[in-house]
């Protein structure tokens, strides 16, 4: 009797030991801000990617998606801790992250030594994809596809002479601000001021009396994250330089911004002129199927940002380099770097020999309108 | 006013309250919901109406959630005789606040818009939101009251004899725990009000208060740990400095400025920009 029994737990621990090891897994790690100011980047990453694995609970390629969240803190040190940590424990294939460009760069060094792929979603800093990582992928536009634009339409289209550029002090806020501002004086537009500030900085009614004291200004690129931006534009229609409050001046901005800031912002948005990649409104099929299962999962009157979308479509990409035969990180980088016209809710994905997304066929204009709905622009 | 309230709190029991920062993200938040749910939803109250209901909503969240934390956690650890420990206890009620906020909340940020900040008044080139200038008419008005309270009443002065010497005044007749209960409440009810007062100024989330609380304790150094006039007059100046900054140097440069006027202050005169006389027990 004793004897069967030992045979029966033998054969039970052997049945359990062949499914794990048959069981096939790719292991991702995401990095995202879950505490701290930056914590709503979590948030709505998290429902994204949470919709994308929903959808693809079934499998891919007979892979299972495993997903550890970790919390890096848009912060360069926490980050750095996520993700020795996320290596050590979880043994990532690849790691989602970070939002922050500080907390991006910070980790990428890492990744690169541990041979994982990083896949950023969020960050702009132009040196994630210009330090040479072999192992950094970024659907996110950086700074110079965001700012170049915008620094085109600020003097062709806006013929505007004279710039304020308005910029957080960070990674992502420099190369945003420098971005803008070398096209736009190569073209032969004048950089009155460049006036950065901290992520603390909750008034800004002293800039925009200083702003206002410059003389005539047509353009204010803005780079900041959506709370200061609100508090901006409103300090800035009170200082009567934007059109939101009888100025002249327009203030543009870059898809940092998610939807809905027009509302938050109120009147002093109108006329706010940005850039966008995530549009809801787009009528590609992948966008309204997102939408629709983003409503479906969270409410229909909830509408998806394009940190929602981003991050979703961060998962749908390592679920494509699967389908196609991936099976570990080195498989994974070689499928990623092969990509061309992958499309996913947030645009086309190819992605150029240092691991950027070249393809930016779906960034478009926009412009608050004074019932702050937004209107397509045509440029 | 933050600066205020910490002062307020080292003068009488000479501990920093680093739980401070979150009780002002509290007021915020009750002066939010009180004024956009509450208030307007349920009383029927105009925008104006609903924002100053949302003040005293603030002051009494502020008062009545430091009292019980004053109940719960900081009278029993003094009562053991540390100095260390409710020091402690105050970041562990910092990081039991924010992240029951957190919880409670979400962390995106909530728009509070006041009836005040759309108004603008101007002088010459100068403006001024009505937001701005509610801010300061509003603080003045409590730095008055607090000052009469302090200076003229029978409480205010059995508050400053505890602040002076704790057992002396306790031999006279005060009771010095029922006082440092008063004056955990007033700071914390400051706090709650500077919360109403700053929802609509600051990124609502709840983070919002850590955004001022350094600046309040530059303050609070700069006029001398402990001294109201002090802070009152630090608090001014560094208003003042922070606005050439930006006009002058560049707005990045404020923490700098600041900071460095803060560490010439440490070294230079220590005792804050108002010296309080002491005197030496006997």
């Amino acid at each position: 009797m004793k004897l069967a029994l030992k045979a029966a737990i033998l054969a039970f621990a052997c049945a359990i030991s062949a499914a794990q090891a048959q069981e096939k897994v790719i292991r991702i790690g995401v990095l995202t801000p879950i505490s701290g100011p930056g914590s709503y980047f979590g948030v709505m990453g998290r429902e994204g990617i949470d919709l994308a694995l929903e959808q693809l609970k079934g499998g891919v390629n007979g892979y299972h998606l495993q997903v550890q969240y970790e919390d890096s803190a848009c912060s360069p040190l926490q980050a750095t801790n996520a993700v020795k940590r996320v290596l050590d424990q979880f043994r990532p294939h690849i790691v989602i992250g970070e939002e922050c460009s500080d907390a991006s760069l910070a980790i990428a060094p890492i990744l690169e030594q541990a041979k994982v792929v990083q896949l950023n979603a969020g960050s702009v800093t132009m040196k994630l994809t210009e330090s040479g990582y072999k192992y950094v992928f970024r659907i996110f536009p950086n700074a110079e596809q965001q700012s170049l634009p915008l620094a085109k339409v600020a003097y062709e289209k806006l013929k505007a002479r004279a710039a304020v550029i308005l910029y957080e002090k960070t990674n992502a806020g420099n190369d945003n601000a420098d971005g803008f501002e070398k096209p736009f004086v190569a073209m032969g537009g004048k950089v009155l001021a460049k006036i950065d500030f901290g992520r603390d900085v909750n008034d800004f009614t002293a800039i925009a009396t200083r702003i206002a004291s410059l003389g005539k200004v047509d353009v204010l690129p803005t780079f900041a994250l959506e709370g200061q931006q609100v508090r901006l534009a409103q300090a800035l229609a009170q200082a009567k330089v934007v059109r939101g409050g009888g100025g002249n001046a327009v203030q543009m901005g870059s898809i940092w911004l998610p939807y809905g800031y027009d509302q938050k912002a109120g009147q002093a948005a109108e006329g706010y002129v940005r850039i966008v990649q995530f549009d809801p409104t787009e009528k590609r099929k992948v966008v309204e199927d997102f939408i629709k299962a983003f409503h479906a999962r969270y409410g229909a009157g909830k509408m998806p940002t394009h940190i929602n979308a981003h991050a979703y479509d961060a998962i749908l990409l390592v679920a494509e380099a699967v389908r196609r035969g991936a099976t570990d990180s080195e498989s994974i980088r070689e499928r990623f770097s092969r990509f061309r016209d992958v499309e996913v809710a947030t645009g086309k994905i190819t992605f150029g020999p240092n691991g950027q997304n070249t393809d930016l066929s779906v960034i478009h204009f926009v412009e608050t309108q004074k019932d702050l709905s937004w209107k397509g622009l045509d440029w | 006013m933050v600066a205020l309230g910490l002062t307020l709190i080292y003068g009488v029991l000479n501990q920093i309250n680093f739980a401070h920062a979150d009780f002002v993200t509290v007021g915020a938040f009750t002066a939010f919901f009180t004024a956009t749910r509450f208030a307007t939803r349920v009383l029927g109250l105009p925008d104006t109406g609903a924002y100053l209901l949302s003040m005293f909503a603030a002051l009494g969240a502020g008062a009545l959630l430091g009292l019980a934390v004053n109940a719960a956690v900081f009278a029993p650890l003094r009562d053991r005789g540390d100095e260390l420990r409710p020091l402690i206890a105050t970041i562990g009620v910092s990081v039991l606040l924010e992240n029951a906020q957190l919880a409670l909340f979400g962390p995106i940020p909530y728009q509070f818009d006041s009836p005040f900040a759309r108004e603008t008044l101007r002088i010459g080139r100068i403006f001024f939101s009505g937001q701005s200038v509610l801010v300061v008419a509003v603080s003045a008005a409590a730095i008055a009251a607090l000052y009469g309270f302090m200076r003229f009443t029978f409480l205010g002065k059995a508050l400053r004899a505890v602040a002076q010497d704790r057992e002396t005044a306790g031999l006279m007749g005060i009771n010095p725990n029922l006082l440092i209960a008063l004056t955990i409440v007033i700071a914390t009810a400051l706090a709650g009000k500077a919360g109403a007062l700053l929802g609509p100024v600051l990124v609502l989330s709840p983070f919002a208060g850590a955004s001022v609380i350094v600046k309040a304790f530059a303050i609070v150094i700069i006029g001398g740990f402990g001294n109201m006039q002090g802070t009152i007059l630090a608090g001014i100046l560094v208003g003042i400095i922070e606005a050439f900054t930006v006009q002058y140097l560049g707005s990045g440069l404020i923490d700098l400025v600041v900071f460095v006027l803060l560490l010439l202050m440490l070294v230079l005169r220590p005792t804050g920009l108002i010296a309080e006389r002491k005197e030496e027990n006997v």
